[in-house]
């Protein structure tokens, strides 16, 4: 048996027919994550779309809100993304119309992972990371790769500038190869506050821009929690004040959602 | 798909161009819920799917990676099955995620192990929980399923290489499935690219009459020298066992745990202390070497003072 | 052929494999655009004050030959939406045809609804991608300009023959995307809402001399459309003084004198 190691340069022969095949993917740069704690979560994305060396929009979003409790990061091929965020929005209105309510995040998880699925014989070639809250209220991550293999985490990113994000995060977030001392004792993961995990995000985007030449121009972070409700106390991740923050809007409203369960924090990333 | 089409046809809802904005996709899920038929390029796939996607590692070009790289083992012995899996899913040489969780329940009495491509070992293998009848379907049958499955989109691209382990009206039973089609009874299996690692383990502790305790130990301390020496295997270590009452999870263990410290103390089986030898530092280095007993830190920084490299403290082996 | 040790199956396609049942594969080539034929260049666009203005010469390329040079790439989409293309010439056509008979549905409807520009641009990215989605793409580059009827705000998106959209502030496809896009965006972005008519003219007639200096297959013959609240219009084709005085002492311009 010969055994070749993966990554040595055995490049299959493309018995192309006369003039060069059509190229039917693109890779359109850019990067994602999804953190979250114990009652919110965070997704985000840089909104620069590029082609090769050229960049062609400073802002062209990559996350999408589902519902009140799910919000999709997507990453790969532009067109790619978008014809299967819309399948998925029109799947998730036929089940609020025949079951009366959203559909529960791990279920989402799970269809989304069928979606992918099908096309396993001319993929997607995208990358998704699901993030919202759980049946329980609890934050969620799901990522799933280009054909549906998916996996519930704390953490996770994806994209150009993966490789540099991730290790950030798993230190971080997870807390990595950090050890106890007697005067501090290394933390749970997933058990940060919201103001906390907001500035590893941006110091990761930030940080990634410096880097990666994919990533850039804006920031958007879509923030899930359970709402400040009017009668009775805030507390955990709904008592945060973000609007306070400047350049953040609430997003929903529409149909039986409600108004400022998810918000959006943009903030500028270099442009250069 | 074509009979439902057919069967909605006579209505004559749609616009004459339906096809040409895709709508037809979109209508097929409204329909099934789960796509029915897959989606396919427009010339041979297998050529088409080589060209773009990674799930052998052997076309560094192709830029949709999927994640694959594993060590999964399971052996039958007179206390039922052992199975026992690593965690890393690599994307080229980029350690893609240390948490996969390569053991597939399909359901309480049926385990299935997970190498090569991810979504595929996960698609295929949870539709087999479907499976149902008056009886518990046997561990022969459920695997004879899915091997007929895969050998239906064989020379397609898929890549799978599983075990399906499960005890039924015949005792432990365990069958080796993978994306060609083939299909073995065994006793004793290995699968990824850390097999050969975990397979010389393997044999040398394995017979028929292990203990419980010894057999777990076995198939933990095989997956262990996998994670030692296959780069692409590693992080952590699912170690399930499968009784006449159904599987077990009996526990998660981080792969550099176990090689410095051992799975715990006072586990069953377990020798104590780490799997791992202590490396011999004397004579080797140009540094200065920490007499016998002294504190030394082994990778500067406060956080290493605490935890000083037991390598560096050791006393001079034999 | 086994890619890594221990791996006892292969994922590559195999020597003689069963053909999946149910697929239907179209190999015959002559069925797809695998190349493009007759070629327009590039295509740019900008936001202004107003609404949306769009650039394109009136060349159309076999190859290395300047064959057609009265040619319309810019064309009207009902009144508020304009649609330039660069590529495959007869593909252009197509989708011209294909939008003459949506939007003739559309009127046939008479139910007081116009098509707004960004509903036109959502229809022709579907095509754009289900067409390349049967590995049978139409061979384009798009810029889609309009404003809405209702409100008033402009439109200006791109889509191509993988499918992929965006929407910027200015747009350039083809060589103007290397030569124009930086000049665009320095003249425009930021400054979007300032930019009065005749400034935004400006702009793109330089953008037009700089393409026909270095890119070979332009034409220094070209129209510029615009599209505001009060509706669109396309200008007769025109030029704009050049000059190549420079080039008189430079070895590889003028003459060759040795």
């Amino acid at each position: 048996m010969l055994g070749l190691q993966p990554g040595s340069s055995t490049v299959v022969p493309t018995s192309a027919p006369v003039g060069h095949r059509f190229e039917p993917y693109d890779s359109n740069g850019g990067s994602i994550a999804a953190v979250c704690g114990k009652d919110f979560c965070i997704i985000a994305s840089d909104t620069r779309q590029s082609t090769g060396y050229s960049i062609q929009t400073r802002y062209k979003p990559k996350v999408f809100r589902l519902n009140d409790k799910a919000t999709l990061a997507t990453n790969g091929f532009a067109a790619d993304a978008e014809a299967m965020v819309s399948r998925i929005r029109q799947r998730l209105e036929w089940y609020r119309h025949s079951h009366g309510r959203s559909m529960p995040l791990h279920a989402i998880a799970r269809m989304i992972s069928t979606i992918l699925y099908g096309k396993r014989f001319f993929p997607y070639y995208v990358y998704n990371i699901l993030g919202g809250l759980d049946e329980e209220g609890k934050g969620a991550v799901y990522s799933f790769d280009p054909v549906g293999s998916y996996e519930r985490e704390f953490c996770r990113a994806a994209g150009a500038a993966q490789s540099l994000i991730q290790p950030f995060l798993d230190n971080q977030i997870m807390f990595k190869n950090q050890h106890s001392t007697p005067e501090h004792t290394v933390p749970k993961p997933g058990e940060m506050s919201l103001p906390d995990v907001l500035k590893i995000v941006m110091d990761s985007f930030t940080s990634a821009t410096e880097r990666h030449i994919e990533v850039g121009d804006g920031l958007e972070m879509f923030v899930v929690r359970t709402p400040p409700s009017a009668q009775g106390e805030a507390i955990g991740a709904a008592s945060v004040d973000l609007k306070a923050m400047g350049g953040v809007e609430a997003v929903g409203g529409e149909d039986e959602q409600e108004e400022g369960a998810v918000m959006v924090i943009r903030r500028e990333l270099k442009k250069d | 798909m074509n009979s439902i089409l057919s069967r909605f046809s006579s209505t004559n809802a749609l616009p004459a161009n339906f096809d040409n904005e895709g709508g037809r996709q979109d209508f097929q899920d409204s329909i099934n819920g789960a796509p029915a038929q897959f989606d396919l390029p427009g010339t041979e796939p297998a050529r088409f799917l080589s060209q773009y996607t990674d799930v052998d590692s052997s076309n560094p070009a192709a830029r949709i990676k999927l994640q694959h790289g594993t060590t999964t083992l399971a052996f039958r012995y007179k206390g039922g099955i052992i199975v026992c899996v690593d965690s890393r899913a690599t994307a080229g040489s980029y350690i893609a995620s240390g948490t996969v969780k390569k053991v597939i329940e399909i359901n309480p009495y049926l385990l299935g192990t997970m190498a090569g491509g991810a979504a595929d070992c996960q698609y295929w293998e949870c539709r087999l929980h479907e499976l149902r009848n008056k009886e518990r379907i046997s561990v022969a049958a459920a695997s004879k399923y899915l091997s007929n499955i895969v050998y239906s989109y064989k020379g397609m691209g898929l890549s799978m290489g599983t075990m399906i382990c499960g005890w039924d009206k015949t005792g432990p039973a365990l069958f080796y499935v993978d994306s060609d089609g083939t299909r073995l009874k065994g006793d004793v299996f290995s699968v990824g690219s850390g097999s050969t690692f975990a397979y010389g383990v393997l044999d040398q502790g394995y017979h028929w009459d292990l203990t419980d305790a010894e057999a777990q130990e076995l198939g933990r301390r095989s997956i262990y020298a996998a994670t030692h020496r296959d780069a692409y295997s590693g992080n952590t270590i699912n170690l399930y066992h499968v009784k006449e009452e159904g599987w077990e999870f009996i526990a998660n263990y981080d792969a550099m745990n176990l090689h410095y410290d051992g799975p715990g103390d006072n586990v069953p089986g377990a020798p104590g202390g780490g799997y791992g030898w202590d490396v011999r530092t004397q004579g080797l280095s140009s540094k200065l070497e920490a007499t016998e007993g002294q504190q030394t830190s082994g990778q500067g920084g406060r956080f290493a003072d605490e935890q000083p490299l037991t390598a560096s403290v050791q006393p001079p082996q034999a | 052929m086994n890619y890594l040790p221990g791996q006892t199956w292969s994922s590559q396609p195999a020597q003689h494999h069963h053909q999946f049942a149910s697929a239907s594969y179209n190999t015959d080539p002559s069925a797809h655009t695998s190349q493009p034929i007759v070629t327009g260049t590039s295509v740019i666009a900008i936001r202004f004050k107003d609404g949306v203005m769009m650039a394109t010469d009136t060349l159309a390329s076999y190859g290395s030959l300047a064959r057609f040079m009265d040619i319309k790439r810019i064309e009207k989409v009902g009144e508020n939406t304009i649609l330039g293309a660069s590529g495959d010439m007869s593909d252009w056509q197509y989708v011209q045809h294909t939008l003459d008979k949506l939007m003739l549905r559309e009127q046939n409807e008479n139910d007081g609804h116009i098509l707004s520009p960004s509903q036109i641009y959502a229809y022709l990215a579907r095509v754009m991608y289900n067409r390349r989605s049967k590995m049978d793409p139409i061979w384009n580059s798009f810029v889609l300009a309009g404003v809405d009827p209702k409100d008033g705000s402009p439109f200006l998106g791109y889509v191509d023959l993988l499918g992929t959209t965006y929407s910027a502030s200015t747009i350039a496809t083809g060589f103007g995307l290397h030569l124009a896009q930086p000049l665009l965006r320095k003249a425009v972005e930021g400054r979007e809402d300032q930019i009065e008519e005749e400034e935004a003219k400006r702009i793109l007639e330089e953008c037009m001399k700089v393409l026909f200096y270095r890119d070979a297959r332009s034409l220094n013959r070209f129209v510029i459309a615009t599209v505001t609240k009060e509706g669109s219009k396309i200008s007769e084709p025109y030029s704009v003084p050049t000059s190549w005085g420079f080039a008189e002492m430079l070895r590889g311009y003028g003459p060759q004198t040795q």
